[in-house]
């Protein structure tokens, strides 16, 4: 048995298929986008090496990154904190409710599992100044008309510019079924043992959530918090269906679409590699920090 | 007594009044996330000059004309079936690989096993954008743009973590009984792969087979990157083309929105437990 399982040849016959494969589309390339994001590389023209000037120009000439950045960081504290507490509070509801409890689950999760691409078309064509939400508000008469209504996807007012606020409440709706999923598997887990012996010592049912389920699932909530971190940072499809390609500019985007209109229509190739690694070091240096910070310790 | 059994009553009265809200509050909640998708149908059957004027009816005569528009017009019909053969031979190559990946990790005895598997997690924290320029350039270079092919090597590769990660998990869970017995009877490390390995771990299969298929059916950038040609697109890059604020007909937008949805509803009807169970599976990892 053991001579069998210590078998090299067919470990390595076993490991072999997926591990070319990795190491073929993705550790070489990575190293290749690093190598790309020094140089200056346009499509049609040779690689030419300058050190770190896409990077000098990204922090410092290109304003759409800024905006980019902005927008980015915007929908990753927001995201984390909003799914935080709505993923937490569905998912204490559900665990506390029996009847109809899978129904609800399999509704809030469903768009999940959805394309990103469509729902984006819908929720645009909700979110037009005509049509959708303002006149479902004008038949309510709290506006006059439709067209005086908020422009969600137009306006490019303020800090954050509200279609990017827009985006993010739609993303919330999205994806929060699966930030609940993750604690109600966490929560059912707990050991009703440790519920009971703390209401016979009179615990109430909000203390109980606080000083036994928030600590329990602590490990959950740093995995769901990184995976929240990176979906948003690398979040595409939704704002590159919801806002129309250079409708607003330059402020409207995020790292993602920054970095395709870079590359594949202006064909700056290293650019936009440059991009693509300040993407990979935010999502790193991010899950770092979550997992430093919220992962304290683990009571199992 | 009397006090008691009142104190009771109350508290009893207050459950029921907190689960009363509770469940108001869950069940407004489930019509937000059910109207939309309910009014991407109806409105896809109706005519643009009636959707302006009453955007919340349903419409008086079914304009199933829309469907066939987006289906045929709309290249639709073709981006269907490029998805469905995308995801299949991907679906199959990422299990075949991922299962044997994960066997050997899980099951055989050698050094480095934990290394690998480390190297394989790291996969699932890169994002497929930073990727995304170098193997464009690669690809083209050897001709695989705009080929199906071209696509699926890497949704086969980026499906591969996950895949691994729930394989491994199924197959420690199998009594080392079984194989010891199996290895008794004369069986090879392949039979025993083939025999014992991959029966007792169907569950593992049916998980990571729905969460490759689903999360490749929905993949629009790489896809969009690599195809230009019309007919070889998948289903979310011809729906990008019906995108803009003046884009002439919404309600062939919304028939092309239902069709682009419908089978992942339906794979995620008949199998809600399963993708459950693996998007679980696959977070707990930590």
């Amino acid at each position: 048995m053991d001579k069998l399982l210590r078998n090299k040849k067919a470990i390595i016959m076993f490991i072999a298929p997926a591990f070319i494969l990795f190491t073929l589309v993705l550790l070489i390339p990575i190293c290749k986008a690093v190598y790309y994001s020094f140089c200056n590389y346009k499509t049609l023209h040779p690689i030419k090496f300058t050190g770190v000037d896409n990077y000098v120009k990204l922090f410092t000439k290109d304003r759409a990154m800024r905006a980019a950045l902005k927008n980015s960081i915007f929908f990753m504290v927001f995201s984390i904190i909003t799914q935080f507490i709505m993923g937490l509070f569905l998912a204490a509801l559900l665990t506390n409710i029996r009847a109809g409890r899978n129904l609800f689950k399999n509704i809030y999760y469903l768009p999940c599992v959805l394309s990103s691409a469509a729902l984006g078309l819908l929720w645009m064509f909700i979110f037009t100044p005509k049509l959708g939400i303002n006149q479902m508000m004008a038949s309510f008469g709290w506006i006059a008309d439709c067209t005086e209504g908020p422009q969600w996807l137009f306006n490019t007012e303020g800090f954050i510019i509200l279609p990017i606020i827009v985006i993010s409440f739609v993303a919330l709706w999205q994806y929060v079924g699966q930030s609940m999923m993750l604690y109600m598997a966490q929560i059912s887990g707990i050991s009703s043992d440790i519920y009971e012996a703390a209401a016979i010592d009179g615990c109430t049912k909000s203390q109980a959530f606080f000083k036994i389920t928030l600590p329990l699932i602590r490990p959950m909530i740093a995995t769901a918090m990184s995976l929240n971190a990176i979906g948003s940072l690398k979040f595409f499809d939704l704002v590159y269906n919801m806002i129309p390609e250079g409708f607003l500019g330059d402020k409207a985007h995020v790292l993602a679409t920054h970095m395709y209109t870079q590359a594949f229509k202006f064909n700056k190739l290293g650019y936009g590699c440059a991009i693509g690694v300040v993407l990979l070091v935010m999502c790193l240096v991010v899950t770092l920090l979550i997992n430093k910070f919220v992962k304290v310790e683990s009571y199992t | 007594m009397s006090a008691k059994t009142e104190t009771i009553s109350v508290a009893n009265h207050r459950t029921k009044v907190i689960h009363g809200f509770i469940y108001a509050f869950l069940i407004l909640l489930a019509i937000i996330y059910l109207l939309p998708l309910a009014w991407v149908v109806i409105t896809s059957l109706k005519d643009d000059a009636v959707l302006m004027i009453s955007p919340w009816e349903l419409p008086a005569r079914p304009m199933f004309e829309n469907y066939s528009f987006a289906w045929t017009m709309g290249h639709l019909g073709t981006a269907t079936l490029n998805s469905f053969i995308v995801c299949s031979i991907t679906l199959l190559f990422s299990m075949i690989f991922g299962a044997m990946a994960a066997f050997a990790i899980a099951r055989m005895r050698w050094k480095l096993s934990k290394l690998v598997l480390t190297y394989f997690m790291i996969g699932m924290m890169i994002p497929v954008h930073c990727v995304l320029i170098p193997l464009f350039v690669q690809f083209s270079s050897l001709k695989l743009s705009n080929t199906l092919i071209g696509i699926i090597i890497p949704y086969i590769t980026f499906s591969l973590p996950i895949t691994i990660y729930i394989m491994a998990g199924f197959f420690e869970g199998i009594p080392d009984e079984l194989f010891e017995s199996a290895c008794i009877d004369g069986c090879s490390v392949y039979r025993m792969f083939t025999t014992v390995g991959i029966p007792l771990a169907k569950t593992g299969f049916m998980v990571t087979g729905l969460m490759s298929f689903v999360g490749n059916w929905n993949e629009l950038l790489l896809a969009m990157v690599f195809i230009s040609k019309e007919a070889k697109k998948t289903l979310p890059v011809s729906l990008t083309k019906f995108v803009g604020p003046y884009h002439t007909n919404y309600c062939q937008m919304f028939a092309a929105i239902v069709i682009a949805v419908i089978p992942t509803i339906i794979v995620y009807c008949v199998f809600a437990n399963q993708i459950v169970e693996g998007l679980t599976a696959g977070a707990v990892k930590g």
